[in-house]
């Protein structure tokens, strides 16, 4: 990982789910330019992707065009992402996700990605002001894996079958 | 994300070059509904190059492992990272799908 001192960078969006890809590239070439580990950007940007989601999906009540304000720095050995919008208060520390038991016909997907969230991310913070939502995340940045060490070039794991 | 075929026998490959998120999650349901709905329905989902799957891309997974159920066909999924294994696990959904280490372990299950 190279020298991060002072490395920030940020971005505005609108409330569009096409917007999101920008905030894709965005991390990705954050995570290039800083070399950082991309497990730790890949854990940040599918994050960022199930907070934005929800909140363009569910957040806003008007049809107006809104932004929301992604920051990326590194602090202390971890990648941080701060996002800023203006849509409905939401915590994404309080949702809980319950999967229903049974096979794949009685299996739900919602509230899903924020299970991800808190269990990627090494620390979530979220404050509500002045009618914005901001939310931190925090991700470790481990020290690269030596070429050839990923765990899925070897195919690792064994067969499953489903249940 | 790119999206590769190729034709096993008669098994479809699918293989994923990149990520599978909110943007490109519709093509890939696209893709999967597609193949189901002609009637190739014994397919395998390569996931080598996925760098990582968000819930929209679990969502269209399950969505195609219910078709191939429905078709009497078969999806399976192989070569996953840790990292893509883990966002499994963490859905509760590894048990909901077959699994294999390589594609040429899917291959030989599916024949």
């Amino acid at each position: 990982m190279r020298s991060t001192a002072n490395a920030k960078a940020s971005l505005c969006i609108g409330n569009a789910i096409a917007e999101m890809s920008k905030v894709a590239d965005f991390v990705e070439s954050f995570g290039v330019t800083h070399r950082l580990p991309s497990a730790a950007v890949n854990d940040m940007n599918l994050c960022l992707d199930e907070l934005l989601n929800n909140t363009i999906t569910y957040g806003y009540a008007d049809d107006v065009a809104h932004s929301i304000a992604v920051s990326l720095t590194v602090e202390r050995g971890r990648l941080v992402a701060e996002l800023a919008d203006d849509a409905r208060p939401f915590d994404p520390r309080r949702s809980r996700f319950r999967p229903r038991a049974g096979g794949r016909g009685r299996r739900r997907i919602g509230k899903l990605g924020l299970r991800f969230v808190n269990a990627l991310m090494d620390n979530v913070d979220y404050l509500r002001s002045d009618d914005y939502n901001l939310v931190r995340l925090e991700k470790m940045l481990q020290p690269a894996a030596p070429a050839g060490a990923a765990a899925g070039e070897a195919g690792s794991g064994s067969a499953t079958e489903p249940g | 994300m790119k999206i590769a075929e190729e034709q096993a026998g008669g098994i479809t490959v699918v293989a994923i070059d990149g990520r599978i998120d909110s943007n490109t999650a519709k093509s890939l349901e696209e893709k999967l509904t597609g193949l189901f709905k002609s009637g190739r329905n014994r397919v395998i989902v390569d996931c080598k190059q996925l760098a990582y799957i968000t819930s929209a891309g679990l969502r269209v997974l399950l969505l195609a492992a219910k078709l191939a159920d429905k078709s009497q066909g078969k999806l399976a999924l192989c070569s996953m990272s840790v990292e893509v294994r883990r966002v499994f696990d963490l859905g509760e959904m590894s048990d909901l799908f077959a699994i294999y280490p390589s594609r040429e372990e899917g291959l030989a299950k599916l024949a």
